[in-house]
């Protein structure tokens, strides 16, 4: 039982973690029109960004903020001139046009960091116990700077103008225009944004782990399968997703092994896009 | 002077698609102009050229004498013109409340005071103000659509079928709101299948024709033409053969 319950923790931190780059990409979906799979370099260049920028002294929250200027302004390059030009030929070539750009962005952490693993020097804390239970302070930590972006994020899309028209663009790009919304503008403004939670989202998962040039490629699968679980275009349903994955994910560690924990993304698209292919929560829910 | 006047106006949706071809007409400040014809013919396509949903081919569209052809569409709504599309025409996963926000997204200063007005004017809507958009009725919807319009205090309105898909009751008192708005002093040029209800609240009309306005007048006047009542008012979805624009002209 124990097992269980710690298994369900380590799931609910882990999804959490795992919300903010699925908040992220399917933000970027429901404004853009296409999955952006150059979230795995993004990912990566974040991790390694908020990396540099610890190392040099910041604390987490300022390492964070690195991590997504960096994340949202590199992605918001990659956008403007490798994607969005494409987009207009429809969904695909821009989609694998952004697997590119993934390959690329890990490739240049490469040259510039190794392949080696990295950790951030964090102070080492003793873990907490309840019965059989084990918390780590710092993975809590971590967990609750990811519950911090998200509930920023939601409140910027409930109550800011900013946030209600690219709510309003992702719902209908051509009424919106007709309310004086500027397309383009909303286009630039959820690919900084969407790539800089991203980028936020790679260092959150380095803070737990380690990093290393195939860290956004490792949670790829798992991003995409969240946003698809929740219903791509809906940031809450991103969360939900999320959380469901991590769960799953570490249930699938207890009951088939490590090894088949990647195979739980791919299972979870399977099963949605066979039974309820809009997702959880349906396209654009808020 | 002259609130819209097109003239010549050529487009359509694709590069080799020309639905509106030629089009010419004006809407005076403050009256109520409609455009039938059959389906087909561009009505809609034409507006959405006006509005600058689509780029067009030729021609020209000058509100207030500016020349707006070829501007985007958020350009075009600054300068005074509001468009209630025919479908999707709010925000449906947003409230209320957040579709007239977003309509009034250009003119932040007035925001508070024009929602109260409009809750004032339509109870409907302060009623509903936290209900989702999509959860709303057709004739509610419909009442939003043009609240949201009128959130940017527009000169002119242009309204694609606000009929469309209504309930006769339904549609009267969107009629009713129609003649309400503009004796508000907005401008309205109005598409609508509803060809006679349409000319009844209407001063004058043009009936487009494959592209082109192949007639204009007064709007009792064309409802009172035999040849306009046979083709749109009595069979209102007879297609106009070569023969019968023959006779209109």
């Amino acid at each position: 039982m124990s097992l269980i319950l710690q298994a369900l923790i380590n799931g609910l931190v882990s999804g959490a973690l795992l919300a903010v780059p699925a908040i992220g990409f399917t933000a970027m979906f429901a404004v853009l029109r296409f999955p952006n799979f150059s979230v795995s370099g993004i990912a990566t260049l974040g991790a390694f960004a908020g990396y540099v920028a610890y190392g040099a002294g910041l604390q987490v929250v300022g390492s964070l903020a690195v991590a997504f200027v960096i994340a949202g302004a590199v992605g918001l390059v990659l956008d403007r001139v490798a994607h969005l030009p494409l987009v207009k030929q429809g969904a695909l070539p821009a989609a694998i046009a952004s697997i590119a750009s993934g390959l690329v962005l890990e490739n240049v952490v490469r040259l510039g960091f190794g392949n080696d693993l990295r950790g951030y020097d964090r102070p080492i804390a003793r873990d907490m116990h309840i019965g059989d239970i084990r918390f780590s302070p710092q993975q809590f930590e971590t967990m609750a700077v990811a519950l911090a972006i998200m509930l920023a994020v939601f409140a910027a899309l409930a109550f800011t103008r900013i946030g209600k028209a690219m709510r309003a663009s992702a719902d209908n790009p051509e009424l919106a225009a007709l309310k004086g919304i500027r397309p383009q503008r909303i286009a630039m403004m959820a690919s900084f944004v969407g790539m800089g939670l991203v980028g936020m989202g790679g260092m959150l998962l380095g803070l737990d782990s380690s990093i290393d040039p195939l860290t956004g490629t490792r949670i790829l699968l798992s991003i995409f399968a969240a946003a698809v679980l929740g219903g791509l275009g809906s940031p809450l349903g991103a969360v939900l997703g999320a959380l469901l994955i991590g769960i799953a994910e570490e249930g699938a560690v207890l009951a088939v092994g490590s090894a088949y924990r990647a195979a739980v993304g791919f299972f979870a698209i399977l099963i949605v896009l066979s039974l309820r292919p809009r997702g959880l929560l349906g396209e654009r829910a808020f | 002077m002259t609130l819209l006047t097109v003239s010549d106006l050529r487009g359509g949706y694709g590069a080799a698609d020309e639905i509106v071809r030629g089009a010419s007409l004006t809407v005076e400040p403050g009256e109520i102009v409609a455009l039938i014809g059959p389906n087909g013919a561009g009505k809609s396509t034409l507006l959405k050229l006006i509005a600058g949903l689509l780029r067009p081919r030729g021609g020209h569209v000058r509100l207030r004498g500016r020349d707006v052809a070829g501007l985007d569409a958020p350009d075009i709504s600054r300068l005074g013109l509001a468009f209630v599309p025919q479908e999707r025409n709010v925000f449906g996963a947003m409230s209320v409340a957040e579709n007239l926000e977003m309509g009034g997204f250009l003119d932040r200063a007035h925001l508070r005071r024009r929602i109260d007005e409009l809750y004032q004017r339509f109870p409907m809507l302060a009623d509903k103000r936290r209900a989702a958009a999509r959860t709303l009725s057709g004739g509610q919807r419909q009442i939003l659509a043009m609240a949201m319009a009128l959130m940017n205090a527009p000169a002119l309105l242009l309204l694609d079928e606000p009929t469309a898909g209504l309930s006769p009751r339904a549609a009267d008192e969107l009629f009713a709101t129609i003649v309400a708005l503009n004796h508000g002093g907005v401008a309205i040029l109005m598409v609508e299948q509803n060809a006679l209800e349409a000319l009844e609240v209407s001063a004058r009309a043009y009936v487009l024709v494959q592209g082109r306005a192949e007639r204009e007048g007064n709007a009792a006047e064309l409802a009172s033409d035999p040849t306009v009542r046979d083709l749109f008012l009595g069979g209102a979805a007879a297609p106009m053969l070569p023969q019968d624009r023959g006779d209109l002209r």
